[in-house]
């Protein structure tokens, strides 16, 4: 199965990631609508995007109560939308923090890596988001501790 | 309150929304009164948005119709209450476009007492108009500090006296703070100690780095107390009226910045080839116009100075703006000297020449400090450079006395600079009378002192380079009505039926150059986007803009857009005395270089003659200043016509 | 391996137990379930409640569901009795069934306070879907509605009521609302918020008697002051469904007692959802939970194991989210731990709120309030479950979290939560889609 492998050290934290997802799965921009989110590090001198890893568990998708979310053909957990009757229980189930929900629509969303063609790593212009056939991994991990250390010093 | 002129289009507020609001548009100004505390939403409609745009389109509008003294025959000046403040952003900000974050500043500036355009960029305009609204004007004044926190439809004046002193970066901390929120989530646009304390070149600065940094705007916010303006990341969707084709002109234009020879290096080092590649032309400004020699500057090795190496010598990383793919914006951590650690913004090109070659200090790592000092500080590192530069000058040549200034301060002291930046954003001193800004300090002192100043008899003081062999931008800049320049060299003169090359020393040729490329510049600075990622074919930018709403944007209406926008800032600019007598250099300004590769060209001798040609050029009226009756008529401005000539028209 | 399972309860669990068994045995099974009602799902019925969803799609699993996953099905049927020498069950008609390894799944029913009237006309319940059809055949725009109980599920109903367009008015008998789920601090935010939202709420008011008067109800307090409604819904707890099980040797304490694959006292017999006393992820203690994640992991758990698996049972987060007038108010893991250190933040004014406690140098609870239109801009409700879940050593993150508390996400990415978590699963092995289990041929 391919992935979003995610490039921190190459993002300038512009957003266009988020505009291409909100647009690719809403037809609007409005990046809160957008399921990958960029995030600051070190203050604002350092920025990741950050979105569902397809975890194996899959914790959104068993926690639904009505089996509203199912797995695509790419092999994304994938929110069905007549199925979802808005109860956010997803939302506090994923413990990534990437299950979103829309106030406007009241049902849940989440990265579906846009059937295979995703958006937000087309819209990047630097490469910080490729599509890739590896497995899941942590991609933030090392470059955020890296990139908080002053933040942290600071924080004592 | 607001006294319109009899003359004045209808009110830019109208409430029909007959025609379908045009997709880019979030659809609502937010007016803003310090007064009364109040906020409120306004509405625009389809017909105006068509006829304004947006950014100056928008603020040169909303500067003429409300800005007038009561009486309608003059302007107010910069402190009035009825001075506004528009924040304005424009149709494609918050799309896929590259770099629309888009900022525009227009006000009557405390620099020049006359109207201002000045852009920046960072995530203000994606913001506010996620927050439903296009562009915000303050107006009146308020007793105590506030600031303006926008987040949708809650809009409030919020009590600031707990950011009181703080500078740029401490009050976007502070107000992450306050809010929860981090990195573009939340947008402020601040002003430092220097616009608390109405220092004439008082910048705004948001988003750590991104700077409005023209006439004084941020001494505007100063004296209406407006100490930030603080955004968030609102939830309110943005339409494109052809999506797919909003994508597709900006490939075309990531296209062109990539591959185009003359936007490639800026679009992979931003502005910092400036420094080299100007020092070649003698454009790069050395020791307040003393000299065009790098190497007139103590330790100063050229080559290091080359954009990779200076890029290279920081620990950098990458801070673009709205969905830009520029190598641009960095943030950049210094890896040596005594600011080792420190966060910095990764200097522009006239960072480097305002907090370096202008004052004679060549210091890297000291020098990208200063500049994020300034920007912290608010204070325009142009105006900076020149201000810091003559007091060098001058206490070399004991114009200034170290008792006059309290401490003696040489060529290329960086420590001794930012004390000097403290003293004068605080108005400590003498710094009390440096913050009136070159022009009105030189005058101060008189004499040999003043001879030796850069400015602009208006007030005004030119961008970070030597126009002694630029003579484009020099022309460009003093006839301005916006206290900066104007036009601008676009990549494809061409486009726009303007030769691909002149001769930059006949003055003849400049003039005609100039007012041939009439238009663009204020064209682009309506539309939310950043002046460099519009560094591409007119046509692509032209063509985002029609996808993005739905209208069928030639280049010739955006010449002519941009021309009439330029018009109705002059005539404003007019109402606040800025007559064609003011459109001269100072004598240092207008100077002959003594060395380097413009050695002995001479502006001055052929000004009068450049003056000629470009009034004739632009259909003013060279002894009035104003735009001759035809050319308003042409321009479809017929109804300034009256207010401009009279019964004459 | 067994051959015959019979489960008891078509609810969360059961269902869950069921899916399981045939996504994860080696060969066919038999499966027998038993259930008092078809199998639905309780927390949907909110859904219903505000007629934002049709009836069916309460539902869980079709008659033909069940048939294509070969189960054999009596529904509408209780289980009156448990053999567990013999190995069977007894059904209210009489019928019995043998099993080789059985589940509990009965669930819990509403307990209504023990006040005159409390059973008359126009009170009700809503915990079953019989009981959601008798209130939603009541509720009228313009209706009044009294809700007795202001706690977890009087508020997940609270929106549906007003969507309908009734009035409401919320009666809570202890000195605040929404006791189980958030702390005082939170409480109070919710509380002005429902004021500003036009729902009254009286706290510590004792309901003395319910009367019907002229076809309207008439609540009676203690201390006095009369409300004239007409609906009451009694929201005052619940609790498990095993009175059926007296006399059993399966040991029943707050619930059914089981040890860490869910098996109960007697060996061939398991436990799963609101009638298992299992462990508590936190505390690692026994706790009944009464939520629906909670059941779903025991019954996903049990079905493995009933299918020949040996998974054991890490525990299970509480974890809560109600949205009350655009207002979400979430809360994770320990938040009530009064040993733990806490540090917390409000902005009133918005209304935020976040609380986070430690136990040394992990987070082992969370409180997050906010609007709705603000709560999903960022990834701070998953993010504090994956922290509280994960048991992530902190460092020096505990410190900048308790300065800044809605600064989760750098905390949460430099932990390196993601790499605690991605190998973790509920099964030992990546979960299936639910239309993947597998059918009879
Ligand atoms: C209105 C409402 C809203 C809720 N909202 C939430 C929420 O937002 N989040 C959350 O986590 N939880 C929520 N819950 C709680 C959640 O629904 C329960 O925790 C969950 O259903 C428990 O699952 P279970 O399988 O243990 O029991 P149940 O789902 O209750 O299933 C028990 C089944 O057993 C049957 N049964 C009972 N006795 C017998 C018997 N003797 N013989 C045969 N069958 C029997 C019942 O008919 C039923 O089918 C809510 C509950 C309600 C009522
Ligand atoms: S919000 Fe929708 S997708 Fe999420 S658990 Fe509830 S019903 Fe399922
Ligand atoms: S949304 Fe969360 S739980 Fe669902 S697949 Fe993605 S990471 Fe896993
Ligand atoms: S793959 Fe598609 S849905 Fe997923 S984050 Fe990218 S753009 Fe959004």
């Amino acid at each position: 199965m391919s992935v979003l492998k995610l490039h921190p050290e190459k993002c300038t934290g512009c957003l266009r990631c988020e505009l291409a997802c909100s647009y690719m799965q809403t037809g609007e921009y409005q990046p809160a609508k957008s399921v990958i989110r960029v995030s600051p590090f070190e203050g604002h001198t350092s920025y990741a995007p950050y979105t569902c890893p397809q975890c194996a568990e899959g914790w959104c998708m068993t926690a639904c109560p009505v089996g509203a979310i199912t797995i695509n053909a790419v092999g994304a957990k994938d929110v069905l939308d007549d199925k979802c009757v808005g109860c956010k229980l997803c939302t506090i189930a994923c413990p990534y923090g990437t299950m979103f929900y829309d106030p406007a629509t009241r049902k849940a969303f989440k990265c579906n890596l846009c059937g295979g063609a995703p958006a937000c790593a087309e819209a990047c212009p630097t490469a910080a988001i490729t599509y890739e056939d590896v497995a899941t991994a942590d991609w933030l991990g090392d470059f955020a501790v890296e990139r908080t250390a002053r933040v942290l010093a600071e924080a004592r | 309150m607001t006294p319109a002129t009899s003359t004045a289009p209808a009110k830019p507020t109208t409430k029909s929304a007959a025609t379908a609001r045009p997709g880019g548009y979030a659809g609502n100004l937010l007016r803003v009164d310090l007064t009364r505390r109040t906020c409120r939403a306004e509405p625009w409609s389809p017909e105006t948005m068509r006829e304004l745009i947006g950014g100056v389109g928008l603020g040169a509008m909303i500067l003429y119709r409300e800005t007038a003294t009561r009486d309608g025959k003059g302007n107010v000046s910069w402190d009035h209450p009825d001075n506004r403040l528009v924040l304005a952003t424009g149709p494609l900000a918050g799309l896929p476009v590259w770099g629309t974050g888009g900022l525009t500043v227009c006000t009557i500036g405390a620099g020049t007492n006359g109207p201002t355009s000045t852009q920046a960029n960072g995530f203000f305009g994606t913001n506010l108009k996620y927050c439903g609204y296009d562009a915000i004007i303050v107006q009146g004044q308020s007793k105590d500090w506030l600031y303006l926190y926008i987040n949708d439809d809650v809009v409030e004046l919020r009590d600031a006296r707990s950011l009181v002193g703080l500078d740029t970066w401490e009050t976007q901390g502070a107000l992450y703070k306050e809010t929860g929120l981090a990195g573009h989530q939340l947008s402020v646009y601040s002003i430092g100690p220097a616009g608390e304390n109405l220092v004439r070149f008082a910048a705004i600065q948001g988003d750590y780095g991104h700077v409005a940094s023209k006439n004084g705007c941020g001494a505007v916010m100063g004296k209406k107390r407006l100490k930030a303006v603080a955004i968030v990341k609102g939830t309110k969707s943005l339409r494109a009226a052809d999506p797919r084709g909003v994508v597709q002109a900006a490939d075309e234009i990531a296209h062109d910045l990539r591959t185009d020879a003359s936007a490639r290096s800026l679009y992979e080092y931003g502005t910092l080839p400036g420094v080299v590649n100007l020092s070649k032309m003698g454009a790069l400004p050395i020791k307040n116009y003393t000299t065009n020699l790098t190497s007139n500057v103590a330790g100063a090795d050229l080559s290091v100075w080359e954009a990779p190496k200076l890029r290279e010598n920081f620990d950098h990383r990458g801070h673009q703006c709205n969905a830009c793919g520029m190598h641009h914006c960095h943030m950049s951590v210094i890896r040596h000297g005594d600011q080792k650690g420190k966060i910095v913004d990764e200097p522009e090109y006239e960072g480097w020449s305002g907090c370096g070659w202008a004052i004679g200090a060549a210091d890297r790592d000291s020098v990208a400090w200063l500049n994020t000092e300034c920007d912290r500080a608010c204070v325009d590192v142009n105006e900076w450079g020149w201000l810091c530069g003559w007091v060098m000058e001058c206490q070399e040549k004991g114009y200034i006395t170290r008792e006059q200034l309290g401490f003696e301060l040489k060529w290329g002291d960086v420590k001794g600079a930012h004390r000097l930046l403290q003293m004068v954003s605080r108005r400590e001193g003498f710094g009390n009378v440096l913050a009136e800004g070159v022009k009105r300090a030189a005058e101060k002192l008189g004499g040999p002192a003043k001879e030796c100043a850069i400015y602009i008899e208006k007030g005004a003081t030119p961008r970070g380079h030597d126009h002694r062999s630029r003579w484009e931008e020099m022309l460009d800049t003093c006839t301005s009505s916006t206290a900066t320049m104007e036009t601008g060299n676009p990549v494809h003169p061409t486009e726009i039926g303007q030769p691909a090359r002149i001769n930059p020393f006949d003055g003849e040729q400049v003039a005609k150059y100039v007012a041939g490329l009439r238009g663009r510049r204020s064209f682009e600075d309506s539309l939310g986007i950043c002046i460099f990622t519009s560094r591409t074919r007119l046509e692509h930018v032209c063509r985002a803009l029609s996808a993005a709403t739905g209208w069928a944007f030639t280049v010739d209406e955006a010449l002519r857009f941009g021309k009439r926008t330029a018009v109705i800032n002059r005539a404003t600019a007019l109402r606040c005395g800025h007559t064609g007598a003011m459109e001269y250099p100072s004598t240092r300004y207008g100077s002959t270089p003594v060395d380097g590769p413009a050695k002995g060209q001479a502006i001055r001798a052929q000004w009068e003659k450049m003056l000629d040609t470009w009034y004739s050029e632009v259909g003013f009226d060279r002894k009035t200043g104003k735009p001759l009756p035809k050319t308003l008529k042409d321009l479809g401005l017929d109804w300034l016509s009256k207010s401009l000539w009279g019964n004459k028209a | 391996m067994a051959a015959r399972h019979l489960v008891i309860g078509g609810g969360t669990a059961g269902m869950n137990a069921i899916r399981t068994i045939r996504e994860e045995e080696s060969e066919r099974s038999s499966i027998t379930l038993v259930s008092a009602e078809r199998p639905y799902s309780r927390m949907v019925l909110p859904y219903y409640l505000d007629r934002s969803i049709a009836e069916s799609h309460v539902f869980t699993a079709t008659g033909k569901v069940l048939a294509d996953w070969g189960v054999t099905a009596h529904l509408g049927k209780r289980v009156t009795a448990l053999d567990t020498s013999a190995s069977a069950c007894t059904l209210d008609d009489g019928t019995t069934i043998p099993y080789d390894d059985c589940l509990i799944a009965t669930g819990s029913s509403a307990v209504r306070a023990p006040v005159p009237g409390a059973d008359g006309r126009g009170v009700h319940s809503f915990w079953t879907l019989d009981e959601a059809r008798g209130v939603i055949a009541q509720i009228q725009p313009g209706s009044h509605v009294v809700m007795v109980g202001a706690g977890f599920i009087a508020f997940t109903i609270l929106n549906s009521i007003l969507s309908l367009g009734a009035k409401l008015t919320i009666v809570e008998i202890a000195p605040r609302i929404l006791p189980r789920m958030i702390d005082d601090t939170g409480a109070a935010l919710v509380q002005a918020w429902l004021k500003e939202h036009g729902v009254a709420v009286r706290t510590g008011a004792k309901v003395a008697r319910i009367e019907d008067v002229k076809g309207r109800r008439r609540l009676k307090f203690a201390a006095g002051g009369d409300l004239v409604c007409d609906v009451v819904i009694m929201a005052t707890g619940i609790k498990t469904n095993l009175e059926w099980l007296k006399g059993s040797p399966v040991k029943v304490n707050q619930g059914i007692v089981v040890d860490e694959y869910l098996r109960s006292s007697v060996p061939n017999v398991y436990a799963a959802g609101d009638v298992a006393e299992g462990r508590d992820l936190i505390s690692q203690k026994a706790a009944v939970h009464a939520i629906e994640p909670t059941a779903q992991e025991h019954g996903r758990i049990v079905g493995a194991n009933m299918a020949g698996k040996n998974v054991r049972y890490r525990g299970s987060l509480i974890i809560n989210i109600v949205e009350v007038c655009h207002l979400d108010v979430a809360s994770f893991g320990a938040w009530d731990d009064t040993g733990a250190e806490a540090a917390s933040s409000v902005k009133a004014d918005r209304p935020a709120y976040r609380k986070l406690l430690w136990r040394g140098d992990r987070l082992t609870g969370a409180i997050i309030l906010g609007r709705s239109s603000d709560i999903w801009t960022v990834n701070d409700v998953g993010m504090l479950k994956g922290l509280v879940q994960s048991g992530v050593s902190l460092g020096r993150w505990k410190a900048y979290l308790k300065k800044n508390p809605f600064d989760v996400k750098p905390a949460f990415i430099a932990a390196k939560t993601t790499s605690t978590l991605l190998p973790e699963t509920v099964l030992g092995r990546p979960s299936k889609a639910p239309g993947e289990t597998p059918v009879a041929v």
